[in-house]
């Protein structure tokens, strides 16, 4: 990987200086000049076949350029101004590159800032795009976690009451306060569900002798 | 906004087009079994040859640099598109990956567009026929361009606009009527060899024209059809008259290599007996009857082969695949006897515009309704009737908890679903027709009704008319006066100021659009009321100007009195026909020549702290002479777009966002809380984001994810029955639709909402309650025998 490096930053090397030598000759006769660059694919993607998903937008698809099995492109025929080069790809973000022509055929690429237009960072040409993130389009399903499920409004629905008839009574200890809340938590069974208490009561135990028994207990007790 | 990795192709789906087919080849070379196409779209694709899918596919540009001019399929793909400066490529026909690319500029700017290319011998020749005068014959290096230095010119007096190009022959008829000579001249041959004959020994010139020459379409043997009729390849340096003519003046012919005999077939829509297929041996003189084919139930119409490929097995039987283009851009694969394998329907690369339409109610529905429709009746009826309808409900429950479906027949099957989010397309493509009530207005200003019963119907309509190129728009009253409709100008307008301006883009409000509140809550309580009048239109104008080169001026006119209620310019910027509008918002975009980037400006008219109108009057544009407040706004979008819609709800209830397509082939969704106009303003308003300049387009707004929808020409949208959704069409190339919900899905249940959480919870609720109730009964008991 490292020497390939090395050998990619020297070719770049190499063009450049052959750029800079000749760039009167990039211009085919009819004042059109070319833009040329290479693609640099991400290391997860396909080694075979992502040059067919890449294309080079120029200034949103004016001119559109087609990568060959190296990475290269070439953009031919463009006239001299100012040009947003974009790398497409469906799954990939490439930086876009502005790439200025001046009237002397002169070449200065620089990153594109849309909001300080006057701020000039050059970056190398012939243009070197990397990847810079995979797009990410979705969002992430939450996981499961315990943490969630038991601060769930319902979960802690379902737990709080149980805290508090169970372990409240047995943390209390003293006779009289704990006399005082079964009487206060009898009231509000009684109130709250008898019918359904007794409806299902009857429909689980079969007998009739339960159900007498229950309220007669309670009542004794008042 | 955004959506789940796993609610992949739940809510949308897309369609992939290539355009009508301008060539087409079978790649004979590579194993895989392909049709490679180039299109009148500027497409070059690959499709499988079995089931008709795109394989891979180049999108050029849209403009005329993309046009393609020649595809030609060898051991590799050549293309050769543009127009001077050409570009010729080379393509892998397997991957579709780009082997070799070259420019090729013509010094003959004004008669490049006569040029013709073709391969020959791994060279690419290029002719140019000067009209009465000679042919250029270039030849270049297919890999490379380089051509061994030289132009030959052929001295061609003959030369003239009716001629023919069956490569490499070059074909013209010439001379006086009645004596005229056809003339044929092989151009890529080092010797200047010209064939020559009268046409009066292939034709009888006293009954025809004489001279109209047609090549065959995409034949194996150069030849050319004369006055629609005879057909004539050229062999061995001469002539060679077909025995049989063209069986219609319309047909399509061409002549393939069927292993030891050379076959012409021809084929052409019958008024009567539809489809026809006819195959005839050029050497034994005999039909061909098992390729023949005459079906009057199936319709190509102007069917033209593309590409034809036929082989011979042992048994004498043939093997073809004619590959035949319609008039209605349909692409059709058939195999021999006119079986028809697969088709593609190419047009809907070409949606114009498109209408959602609600589909029928079910029976049992429409039984419901009917019910509350039948005023009159006993109680007793009604009541039977309720029955009944609910019986058959109850049979189509049981029947679907059965897991069949209802007994439906096909038409049955399209019924409106319960939210109203099942609709029918109807795609207008640009070989369409439209019918309704139309109202024209000639130039002399007089008015025209289609249909003429629909006159009596024009009552208070108001039309204006834009000229595009001068910027001048004019407002008319139409009124019937018992025998015709009368149109009345009313006022008229020069947009821009003075001096010609052109109209870029015209947006006027969705008639399915409807207004939510009359005004919005301030953070102080107050309320900001809206300007809502539902005959606003905006227009953008580009203008030239001395000292700033270009203006862009957005104008908010009222369509019925023509009263100006909004403006605002933009110096040095190049307007963008992409514009929308929905209540009292306006956006519109433009690219900034001075900062060179593309903008999007947006305005909101507003009444004030108080409101014109009392509550319950309708608005009349007539009757308020007030100008509303308006707010500006502009934004800088980070990208280039294509389209924009505002998405639409049934009651506009839920949030407005704007749609773009962007030429990135994304639909981005973006919240018009971050196109507000009055955005930033400050007052501690809680509900104002501040001011950015740029436009945040993350990529979870986008969409249609990587589902992108190449060169995006309309997003189109309609209200579903749920207020939440907004139904989203994305016409161009590809075709993508999908449903939004700018505000959520408030009114639907979450799709990973979790019944079994709730269920289970909500059953230990219950078992928690009884245990303890029971337990603590038992306990009591205990401590009362105690």
């Amino acid at each position: 990987m490292f020497r390939l490096d090395i050998l990619i930053v020297a070719l770049g090397f190499i063009s450049n200086v052959f750029c800079a030598l000749s760039s009167a000759e990039e211009e085919n006769g009819n004042g059109r000049y070319f833009i040329e660059g290479r693609v640099f694919p991400a290391e997860d993607q396909d080694p075979t076949n992502w040059q067919v998903d890449t294309r080079v937008h120029v200034n949103g698809g004016e001119y559109i350029g087609f990568i060959k099995d190296d990475g290269s492109f070439v953009i031919h025929n463009v006239l001299t101004g100012s040009y947003v080069v974009e790398i497409v790809h469906p799954d990939y973000f490439y930086e876009p590159i502005r790439v200025e022509i001046n009237s002397k055929g002169k070449y200065r690429a620089r990153k594109v800032n849309y909001i300080q237009t006057s701020q000039i960072i050059q970056v190398p040409y012939p243009l070197r795009m990397k990847v810079m993130s995979k797009i990410r389009y979705f969002q992430v399903r939450e996981q499961w976690r315990l943490t969630d499920f038991l601060f769930n409004p319902m979960v802690i629905m379902m737990v709080l009451p149980l805290l508090l008839i169970m372990i409240l009574p047995k943390m209390m200890n003293d006779p009289d306060t704990k006399e005082d809340f079964k009487q206060i938590s009898n009231m509000a069974k009684m109130s709250e569900f008898p019918e359904m208490s007794e409806m299902f009561t009857s429909l689980f135990s079969k007998g009739s002798a339960k159900v007498n028994a229950k309220p007669k207990q309670v009542k004794k007790r008042q | 906004m955004c959506i789940y990795e796993d609610q992949i192709g739940k809510f949308d789906w897309r369609q992939t087009y290539v355009g009508r087919i301008k060539f087409a080849q079978f790649d004979t070379v590579s194993t895989a079994k392909r049709i490679i196409v180039a299109t009148e779209e500027n497409v070059l694709a690959a499709l499988n040859l079995k089931t008709g899918q795109v394989v891979w596919r180049h999108v050029f540009e849209s403009a005329s640099s993309g046009n393609i001019q020649l595809l030609h399929v060898g051991e590799k793909i050549t293309t050769v598109t543009g127009s001077n400066p050409y570009l010729v490529r080379g393509w892998d026909s397997a991957s579709g990956v780009l082997m070799w690319e070259w420019t090729l500029a013509l010094q003959n700017d004004q008669q490049a567009v006569y040029s013709e290319w073709w391969v020959q011998n791994n060279k690419l020749v290029h002719l140019l026929p000067v009209i009465g005068s000679h042919l250029e014959v270039t030849m270049y290096n297919l890999l490379t361009g380089s051509n061994r230095g030289a132009t030959s010119k052929l001295p061609a007096v003959w030369n003239n606009d009716g001629c023919v190009l069956t490569a490499p022959y070059y074909t013209c008829v010439s001379g006086n009527m009645g004596s005229q000579i056809l003339l044929s001249l092989d151009v890529t041959s080092n010797v200047i060899q010209i064939i020559s004959k009268p046409l009066s020994n292939f034709i009888n010139l006293k009954e025809s024209i004489g001279g109209n020459l047609r090549p065959l379409d995409n034949s194996v043997v150069p030849g050319f059809i004369v006055d629609d009729k005879k057909v004539l390849l050229i062999k061995e340096n001469s002539f060679e008259a077909v025995g049989k003519e063209l069986v219609d003046e319309m047909a399509s012919a061409t002549v393939i290599d069927g292993g030891n005999e050379q076959v012409l077939l021809q084929t052409w829509q019958d008024d009567e007996k539809g489809f026809q297929l006819t195959a005839y041996s050029i050497s034994t003189n005999s039909e061909v009857t098992e390729i023949q084919c005459s079906d009057p139930t199936m319709s190509i119409p102007e069917a033209e082969f593309l590409a034809v490929m036929c082989s011979r097995k042992a048994k004498e039987q043939y093997a073809c695949r004619l590959l035949v283009n319609a008039a209605d851009d349909a692409l059709h694969l058939m195999q021999q006897g006119g079986r028809s394998l697969w088709t593609r329907e190419e047009a809907l690369a070409n949606v114009v515009t498109a209408e959602f339409v609600d589909l029928p109610v079910s029976d049992t529905e429409a039984a419901i309704e009917s019910e509350f429709d039948q005023k009159e009746g006993s109680v007793w009826s009604a009541f039977s009737r309720r029955l009944h309808t609910q019986y058959t409900q109850l049979q189509n429950l049981i029947r679907n908890l059965q897991g069949q479906s209802a007994p439906e027949d096909s038409t049955n099957a399209l019924v409106r679903d319960y939210f109203n989010l099942h609709k029918i397309m109807v795609l207008i493509t640009e070989a369409g027709k439209k019918l309704h009530a139309l109202v024209l207005l000639d130039e002399d200003e007089t008015v025209q009704v289609f249909p003429i019963s629909a006159a009596p119907l024009v009552e208070n309509l108001y039309m204006y008319v834009a000229e595009k190129e001068t910027g001048k728009v004019q407002g008319y009253a139409l009124k019937y006066n018992g025998v015709s409709v009368e149109a009345q100008r009313t006022w008229s307008v020069q947009l821009g100021g003075p001096g010609p301006a052109q109209i870029v883009a015209v947006a006027t409000r969705s008639r399915l659009e409807r207004v939510r509140s009359p005004g919005r809550a301030l953070a102080d309580r107050s309320v900001l009321y809206k300007y809502s009048n539902p005959n606003l239109v905006l227009f953008v104008v580009e203008k030239p100007d001395p000292t700033h080169k270009e203006v862009v001026t957005a104008v908010v006119l009222d369509a019925v009195t023509g009263a100006l209620l909004g403006a605002s310019s933009h110096r040095r910027a190049r307007a963008l026909p992409l514009a929308v509008h929905a209540d009292n918002c306006f956006a519109y975009l433009y690219r900034s020549e001075k900062h060179r980037r593309l903008e999007i400006a947006t305005l909101e008219l507003y009444e004030g702290q108080e409101r014109w109108l009392e509550p319950d009057v309708a608005f009349s544009s007539f009757a308020s002479d007030r100008a509303p407040a308006v707010e500006r706004q502009a934004y800088i979008l980070p990208a280039t777009a294509a389209a924009a819609a505002f998405t639409i709800t049934e009651r506009s209830l839920a949030d407005r966002h704007v749609l773009l397509g962007l030429t990135t082939g994304a639909v981005i969704e973006i919240p018009w809380a971050y196109l507000e106009a009055r955005r930033g303003l400050t007052g501690g308003d809680e509900a104002l984001l501040p001011y950015t300049p740029e436009l945040p387009l993350p990529s979870e707004a986008s969409l249609n994810y990587n589902r992108t929808v190449e060169r995006v020409r309309g997003v189109l949208t309609a209200p579903a029955g749920l207020e939440s959704t907004s139904l989203v069409l994305v016409t161009g190339l590809d075709l993508f639709y999908t449903r939004v919900a700018p505000s959520k899905t408030f009114d639907l249940l979450k799709d990973d909402f979790d019944y079994y959480l709730i269920t289970i919870v909500l059953g230990a609720l219950i078992v928690a309650t009884y245990s303890t109730k029971y337990f603590a009964s038992r306990k009591m008991l205990k401590l009362a025998w105690k």
